[in-house]
């Protein structure tokens, strides 16, 4: 007998398994409920009249959505600028901000349900300025490509462009959007849900590895004759720079003194600072997920290694990088290290009680303080040796023009990224434009008057 | 809490203008009382059956070389040198596993010899088996032992020490606060539901209320005492009266004559199990029956969304598998003489296969796994043999991915395991809106009748736990699921003083089945598992489900030996009196 009740451990295993089990489906009721509550199929939300009609206002109060009867903003235009934000009526472009605080619209509680909630409205405040969107699409001028700005200090958003776009109320046919070049991605937020091959706005990351890892690197100087042979190929600058030091490379973006500035760092150095700067981690933005980014250089040859000191890259070797992102180590370099967490809503209320209001959190540590402090100044000489376009006092940045394909068939990405350096207005900025060329040319000019439009923004409060 | 609760609740100072009113206000009180009142009732279950004191029934005493008196302690002892025999007497002439002494009701006694290598003498004469009798001569290969009866005062003492049942909490209270649950929950259904409904949502409710107090003065009177197992039983009843009464009141009558046969099968179960011999007798019915059952299906069943597992006669439906269930338990389950002969187990492995052929040429997918895993317990109880289970399941592996293969209606409910928001559309629907109707209900549920599971399809049965979830609140949801996990869990706790082996692989058996049941319906549905239709005990909507439910009980109670517990468990001076 002892022998068989010693056996009956197996009903008990079977009984833990149940209850292990339920534990795990309480733990995911407490993650999720929200959402299948206020999953629009749920029949309870019309058997109780609760109600389906969630608003979306830009940081002033203009409207721009609301889902009872699938309206839009009054402005065609704005439409079109915040179509990523709003999404489109057959959801081909969802509506992840509005969809992601249902919940808090219809005054959900995971305590006591659905059983208070009734009929009303729910209302979303985003960030982002509808003006900021407007201006940045305007100056996109039909490219593709993504704006987008924040201010490091708060987290709030005031710019999230993403192009090719649409008036939601006038969709281009299905037929145009298959067999157009301009509408190649337009269901994808290229903001948060795209990486780019940043070209030398990563040149940043390099800068701050040689900032930590070469000694004396303010006397020292790299030597650029046009061009630099590497086993395994080339790496050319657009002329011969002579003799350069960290902050005049940076300036010139000088391909071959960075090449040799990656050389001497190692793929191992590189990669954790491409790490640190959080490029192939994911940020969570109200309900968007940014898009993980690419920096790996296992096996990679001295050459790869080279190029990816650049910002570029091929194959499994490519640096990528998602924008949203990118922005935020803009932000890490300007906030002496850290940046606050970029957030899109601002605020969520239901039937007039507010049920939801952002706070802001810091991501993890970026960049050292005190390297931040040498880089920030070595960006500020960028802007004021080289990027005429900016009007925009205290900006710091570095732009960038990279090669998408290799032999030259499709024309470079035009990126252009950086921050404003006082606390007035600390904003970090990003601007990529898809064939745009060169970016203190195609990308600058953006940014600067996207700036100016969210400092307006800023200053109408 | 947020300004909406508080809107709401200074609306209910306002005096009621209706009957529909009167339901919000029940709702608003209920709905908060009900979880306190639940985790109270299983609060005193479980103080009562997971702490009682495993003091071992004495039956005799052994007297070893006229030097040690070692006690018997169970009806099936085995005795040899091995530490976890029952009764170890080490000694280089004895074997690991040497002999097994048995009782019997009556309060006979015998030896048999499982070594099989003619160790075993009474009274001087070599034996395989043989009846013992007090003073009798046994040699175990020249160790000379003798049985000698328990006296009166080992018996007082015995009594004194062991727990008696509903002494540590008494059941009465226990029994009083269900009532009062079962009181609010049919008040506040009758407030929601449509009116001409009313009256037999009260009487159902009170036909309720006063079979569970005729049960437990019935074993009152007995003196049997605990009731434990029958109140959980009796509230998950009472949530799954409130399914039907919500979900489909017209079939009110047909669940309370459900239960009331349910009591019934427990009272026969449990009176068949009272008797060792008789129920080993009842074995051979039981296996033929429950053979017939299922080939009965096969001829005369019909086909329900895939599956062939109904019966229609005469206007009323039947599950016969459900009643299988009971059979094969009292074929699966045997006393350890038997245990030891292998052809024993290979008997119960034919007839596990023919049960299991039976439910796939049924497509019943779900209850041939439940048959699948308490086959598992039984044959690890009897053989403790891992290789045994492992081939068991290798074999199983094999002829599952074969009827997955063959079915497309049991292939399409794996396609969407998982991915049940991904496929609204088809296959995830039920899932979808289960998961959709918990989030509403909340933690403490819409109320009774309030929800919108009921227009799901299988809602208020493969489906239940999104049922009780919605309209009674997760916690609720999720007592419901730890109700069955005490049941269970006093059965592994009460095996170590358990009288036979018979009790223990029935109660195991039955443990399981609850269990598996229990798991497949929840994890189903709640897209751990895919969905395979089985019903959660006691709560789903289904008249052959609650009589096996209730069957499976017996099998429990009768592994119950807490002093005066279980009336089918003979109290343990009952047999002796009739000497």
């Amino acid at each position: 007998m002892n022998r068989i009740s010693r056996r009956t451990y197996f009903v008990f295993v079977l009984a833990l398994i149940l209850l292990v089990g339920v534990g795990a489906f309480t733990v995911k009721y407490f993650l999720h409920c929200g959402q299948w509550a206020t999953y629009p199929r749920n029949e309870l939300l019309f058997a109780k009249e609760i109600t389906t009609d969630f608003q979306m206002f830009d940081r002033d109060g203009v409207l721009l959505y609301r889902s009872a009867e699938k309206q839009y903003a009054e402005d065609a235009y704005l439409r079109k600028a915040v179509l990523h934000l709003t999404g489109d009526k057959p959801r081909n472009i969802p509506s992840v901000a509005l969809d992601y605080y249902r919940d808090n619209m219809v005054g959900y509680n995971p305590i006591t349900g659905l059983h208070y909630s009734d009929s009303g409205t729910g209302v979303e405040y985003l960030t982002v300025s509808a003006d900021a969107q407007t201006t940045a699409l305007s100056k996109l001028d039909g490219r593709r490509g993504c704006v987008g700005v924040y201010n490091y200090k708060t987290g709030e958003i005031l710019c999230a462009v993403s192009s090719s776009t649409f008036d939601p109320c006038d969709p281009p046919s299905n037929e145009t959007i298959e067999t157009s070049d301009y509408y190649n991605g337009v269901y994808t937020n290229r903001f948060f849900s795209r990486s780019y091959t940043p070209g030398s706005i990563f040149k940043l990351v390099t800068a701050t590895a040689v900032i930590e890892n070469i000694s004396g690197y303010g006397n020292k100087t790299w030597h650029c004759s046009g061009s630099l042979d590497i086993s395994g190929g080339t790496v050319t600058c657009s002329s011969a720079h002579g003799d350069l030091t960290l902050e005049q490379a940076l300036a010139k973006s000088c391909n071959c003194a960075f090449a040799q500035m990656a050389l001497d760092l190692g793929a191992d150095v590189l990669e954790d600072y491409a790490k640190q700067a959080g490029i192939v981690d994911s940020i969570f933005v109200d309900g968007y997920e940014t898009k993980k980014g690419n920096f790996d250089l296992s096996g990679a040859s001295s050459w790869d290694v080279a190029w990816a000191g650049i910002g570029q890259g091929s194959g499994k070797h490519n640096d990528m990088i998602n924008p949203c992102q990118y922005m935020t180590f803009m932000g890490a370099i300007a906030n002496g290290g850290r940046a606050a967490k970029p957030y899109l809503v601002s605020q969520v209320e239901n039937d007039g009680s507010v049920t939801y209001t952002a706070s802001t959190k810091n991501l993890s540590k970026a960049i050292e303080e005190t390297t931040a402090k040498k880089l920030k100044k070595m960006m500020r000489n960028n802007t004021l040796t080289m990027y005429g376009a900016i009007t925009v006092p205290d900006v710091c940045a570095k732009s960038g023009t990279a090669e998408v394909s290799m032999d030259g068939s499709v024309a470079n990405t035009a990126t252009f990224t950086g921050f404003i350096d006082n606390d007035t207005y600390p904003l970090a900025f990003i601007v990529i434009v898809e064939e745009g060329g060169s970016g203190s040319q195609a990308a600058a000019p953006i940014a600067n008057d996207v700036l100016w439009a969210c400092m307006n923004a800023m200053d109408n409060e | 809490m947020r300004p909406i609760f508080l809107a709401k609740a200074s609306e209910l100072f306002q005096f009621p203008q209706s009957r529909a009113d009167f339901g919000v206000i029940i709702t608003e009180i209920t709905r908060y009382l009900f979880p306190i009142l639940a985790i109270l009732i299983l609060v005193r279950c479980i103080r009562s059956l997971l702490s009682f004191r495993k003091e071992p029934e004495i039956w005799g005493w052994l007297n070893v070389n006229d030097e040690t008196l070692l006690p018997v302690t169970h009806w099936e002892n085995l005795i040899g040198t091995h530490k976890r025999c029952d009764i170890v007497i080490d000694d280089p002439d004895i074997r690991k596993n040497h002999a097994v002494l048995t009782r019997y009701d009556d309060g006979s006694w015998t030896i048999s010899d499982i070594a099989g290598k003619g160790g075993v003498y009474v009274n001087g004469k070599r034996t395989s088996i043989s009846a013992v009798d007090y003073e009798d001569e046994i040699s175990l290969n020249g160790i000379s032992i003798r049985l000698e009866p328990v006296t009166q005062e080992d018996r007082r003492y015995g009594m004194l020490e062991r727990t008696k049942a509903g002494k540590l909490v008494y059941p009465a209270p226990t029994l009083i606060f269900l009532t009062i649950f079962q009181i609010l929950a049919g008040l506040q259904l009758i407030f929601q539901i449509e009116k001409d409904y009313m009256s037999l949502v009260a009487l159902s409710f009170g036909f309720l209320i006063v079979a569970q107090w005729a049960l437990f003065t019935g074993l009152k009177a007995m003196r049997r005492s605990g009731f434990e197992i029958e109140t959980i039983a009796f509230f998950l009843s009472t949530l799954g009266l409130s399914v039907i009464g919500s979900g489909d009141p017209g079939e009110l009558m047909k669940a309370i004559i459900s239960i009331l046969l349910g009591i019934i099968i427990y009272l026969l179960v449990g009176w068949s199990l009272r008797d060792l011999e008789r129920a080993k007798k009842i074995r051979y019915v039981a296996a033929i029956f429950g053979v017939v059952m299922l080939l009965s299906t096969l001829v005369l069943g019909t086909e329900v969304k895939g599956a062939k597992n109904w019966i229609y006669i005469g206007g009323i439906s039947l599950q016969p598998s459900e009643i299988t269930k009971l059979c094969f338990i009292f074929v699966g389950a045997a006393t350890m003489d038997r245990m030891v002969t292998k052809r024993n187990l290979i008997l119960f492995i034919a007839y596990s296969a023919v049960i299991c052929g039976c439910l796939a040429l049924m497509s019943d997918f779900g209850t041939a796994l439940i048959f699948f895993v308490s086959f598992l317990v039984i044959a690890f109880l009897r053989s403790g043999s891992f290789a045994t289970l492992a081939l068991s399941l290798t074999a199983t592996g094999f002829a599952g991915s074969v009827a997955l293969s063959l079915k497309p209606y049991i292939k399409n409910r794996f396609k969407v395991w998982g991915h049940v928001w991904e496929n609204i559309g088809n296959n995830g629907h039920q899932q979808v809106s289960a998961m959709m109707c918990i989030a509403s209900g909340g933690l403490f549920g819409l109320g009774v009748g309030c929800g919108e599971m009921k227009h799901v399809f299988a809602g208020d049965c493969d489906l239940v736990f999104a049922f009780v979830s919605e309209e009674w609140g997760l916690i609720i949801g999720l007592l419901s699921v730890v109700s069955i996990a005490i049941i269970c869990l006093f059965v592994v706790r009460s095996s170590g003083v358990a009288r036979s082996s018979f009790y223990t692989i029935g109660a195991c058996a039955a443990a399981t089945i609850l269990l598996m049941q229990t798991v497949l319906n929840v994890f189903g549905t709640v897209d751990f598992l895919p969905l395979t239709g089985v019903t959660f005990p006691f709560v789903s909507n289904g008249g052959s489900s609650m009589l096996s439910s209730w069957g499976l009980l017996a099998f429990i109670k009768a592994a119950d030996t807490r002093q005066n517990a279980s009336f089918a468990v003979r109290l343990s001076m009952e047999g002796e009196a009739s000497e």
